[in-house]
């Protein structure tokens, strides 16, 4: 066996194991609370419906969206991702099962927010592109998907449906706490299509490095320069 | 020859055919191909040596074509069927896109945001060969690709060689003149070499007048010599020139997003662009630089000569080509929905030298050729997909400074009982010019070479 065959057979076993006994559930990773500044953890009640707020999990390179459903509390569902197999998506958290995360990458061709620029935005009033109200929407391909129903793709070219990002919300303090994810090989997918790039940003290996006990939310027109509308 | 109605209308009318589009004369998918095709088929001649490749580990996919179908079909029937062996057969050892090349000539991108992307990577990252040969032959029977690098056995082969130029169409016909203009006024929609030579000319160029002409037909990338135009005419703009561009337009109306492109060339460039419909080139005089219609003789100071379109010659050569009945532009005889060569469920052919009235644009070839790669994985099990649009998702920049951009996005539909491509669907037009949608043009691109060369 050659070490191609055998990462294949990994893989295979892995996928396989996924599809067993642990079948559906999100992939633990260190638990990461979500602060405004260091040491302030960020209120579940100051999560804005406008827009979606901007933090690094599980890796300081990998952005993911915290967005607050305007009416719609999300449920948990059973999704199938190319890279990662089938996995039930958790429900929303917060009062009302209100607020849910996803790992910030279109699932097409894997468009992300970058301080430069973001084509990937939440669009809680509606856009021309979606139609709808409280989609998220990527300009690049016009591709659509719905928060409520797990990041599930709604219209245009993507193949599969945004990543969710588990969250743990503690009521008495009212604060978050991001616990786990589905995207295994497809953040090793998303750092090899942009390494050269994340080198130049994060520095060599600090893109793939765990984000920690602490992750700054900020909003997503305060991360991106420009964020386009479609 | 014109297009039979105005493709502005026509565009909004998603009932309308498609067909008629690509010009008069050509009939789609009005019946099966037929099931032998003899006409002007080149003799088999084996290359006499089996090509240098590792012993096939499973179902050989030989691709032929490293373009925006090739490098998508390569690296996606691999994903849909890992058995699949893969090879894309590529002559070029040196990538540069088409598509977003109109760009470079305003300097909204550089030279690497074409270039910068490696078939050895494309090759490592999906787990395939890139072999660098240049295909010369093949031979249906015994399932051989001939190659100037020896003969290749195939379980299923995709040929995607793109376009060839036909200056036939536009009243060259003798191969001398046509030599002339394809070095000294190159069209720009084959290799790189000839988007260099474009942005000498548009940088060299000093005042007077510039042509970009328009051919009739179903020629690659719709809005590109519009946009092309654009950027000559911010060029223009920016060095403070007296100079204008003269766009030389067969067609009617401007072929797709006309209403954006009137509002840039009016309000924008308004005593820059001078854009005159109907005006076929029927004759080029090199010598005296001075281009002639059926109504009008234009000298020029220097021109982009933008010959009508046919298909590669390689699918003649290959024995493939398509009768007159089912398309003008000598494309290839392939089933309107699985895409295979007549009833040879082993040959298909992708790209922009398929005989479907789609528009010849990198997201088309990109979408189809995922699909395709479904059609291929499919096959190989003895199964079948169910037919599926590939996604036209195009981006015209209209002025370069500020970035500005107009887009539209358009899906197809299949008719069972014609067994035809019927018309768009779901058509969404964006013709307001804005920055938001230059910036996501760029990423458009990005995401594309990503698609085709990352994992």
């Amino acid at each position: 066996m050659d070490r191609r065959e055998f990462a294949r057979c990994c893989a295979g076993c892995a996928l396989f194991s996924s599809l067993g006994a642990r079948a559906a559930d999100v992939v633990d990773y260190p638990r990461t609370r979500l602060v405004v500044a260091p040491g302030a953890a960020l209120k579940a009640a100051d999560v804005p419906a406008d827009q979606a707020l901007v933090f690094a999990y599980p890796y300081a390179g990998v952005p993911c969206y915290l967005i607050r459903l305007a009416d719609r509390a999300a449920k948990p569902r059973p999704l199938r991702s190319p890279d990662e197999g089938d996995y039930t998506t958790p429900a929303g958290v917060g009062p009302g099962g209100a607020l849910v995360a996803f790992i910030a990458i279109c699932t097409h061709q894997l468009s992300y927010p970058t301080p430069r620029v973001s084509h990937l935005r939440y669009a809680p009033e509606g856009s021309e592109l979606a139609g709808d109200a409280a989609r998220i929407v990527c300009c690049t391909h016009g591709s659509v998907f719905d928060p409520a129903a797990g990041g599930e793709r709604v219209s245009g070219p993507a193949p599969a449906p945004l990543l969710p990002v588990r969250l743990q919300y503690d009521a008495e303090a009212d604060t978050l706490t991001a616990t786990g994810t589905v995207a295994d090989k497809f953040l090793a997918r998303f750092f090899a299509a942009y390494k050269g790039d994340l080198i130049e940003r994060y520095g060599a290996g600090a893109y793939r490095r765990p984000v920690g006990d602490e992750t700054a939310v900020q909003p997503l027109t305060a991360y991106s320069r420009r964020v386009t509308t479609c | 020859m014109k297009p039979a109605f105005n493709r502005r209308n026509f565009l909004k009318s998603s009932s309308a055919a498609v067909a008629a589009a690509s010009g008069a004369g050509l009939a789609v998918g009005l019946a099966a191909p037929a099931a032998a095709q003899a006409a002007r088929q080149a003799p088999f001649a084996s290359a006499g040596r089996a090509a240098d490749l590792p012993k096939a580990k499973g179902p050989r996919l030989v691709v032929v074509g490293g373009g925006t179908s090739g490098l998508t079909v390569a690296k996606y029937a691999k994903k849909e069927y890992p058995a699949f062996d893969v090879v894309l057969v590529e002559r070029r050892d040196m990538y540069s896109s088409c598509f977003t090349s109109n760009l470079w000539y305003a300097d909204i991108i550089n030279l690497a945001y074409l270039a910068d992307h490696s078939f050895l990577d494309a090759a490592v990252n999906n787990d395939y060969v890139y072999f660098q040969a240049t295909a010369l032959g093949l031979d249906r029977d015994s399932q051989t690709l001939v190659t100037d690098q020896g003969d290749i056995r195939y379980d299923f082969l995709v040929v995607a060689p793109g376009i060839a130029y036909d200056w036939s169409k536009i009243g060259v016909d003798d191969v001398a003149t046509q030599t002339a203009l394809r070095q000294a006024y190159p069209g720009g929609f084959l290799s790189p070499t000839e988007h260099v030579t474009i942005r000498r000319k548009i940088r060299e160029f000093e005042g007077g007048v510039f042509v970009q002409t328009v051919p009739s037909g179903n020629y690659r990338c719709l809005p590109a010599p519009y946009e092309r135009a654009c950027m000559i005419a911010s060029v223009i703009k920016k060095n403070k020139l007296k100079g204008k561009v003269v766009v030389l337009d067969a067609n009617p109306e401007i072929t797709i997003k006309a209403e954006g492109f009137h509002a840039a060339f009016d309000e924008l460039y308004k005593d820059i662009i001078d854009w005159r419909p109907d005006s076929a080139v029927t004759g080029v005089d090199v010598q005296g630089k001075v281009i002639h219609t059926a109504f009008d003789d234009i000298a020029f100071d220097d021109a982009i000569i933008y010959p009508n379109v046919r298909a590669s010659t390689l699918i003649e050569q290959f024995g493939l080509v398509a009768p007159p009945t089912r398309s003008n532009q000598h494309e290839a005889d392939i089933d309107i929905r699985f895409y295979n060569y007549a009833d040879d469920m082993r040959v298909y052919v992708t790209g922009d030298a398929r005989r479907h009235p789609y528009s010849k644009s990198a997201n088309t070839s990109n979408t189809e050729a995922h699909y395709v790669a479904r059609v291929l994985a499919a096959r190989a099990q003895d199964k079948e997909v169910a037919w599926t649009s590939p996604q036209t998702l195009c981006y015209s920049m209209v002025s370069a400074d500020p970035q500005e951009a107009i887009y539209v996005d358009t899906y197809y539909g299949y008719d069972t009982e014609q067994d035809a491509i019927t018309g768009f669907a779901d058509t969404q037009l964006f013709q307001d010019r804005n920055e938001d949608n230059a910036a996501a043009y760029l990423e458009w691109g990005r995401g594309l070479y990503r698609d085709m060369f990352k994992a």
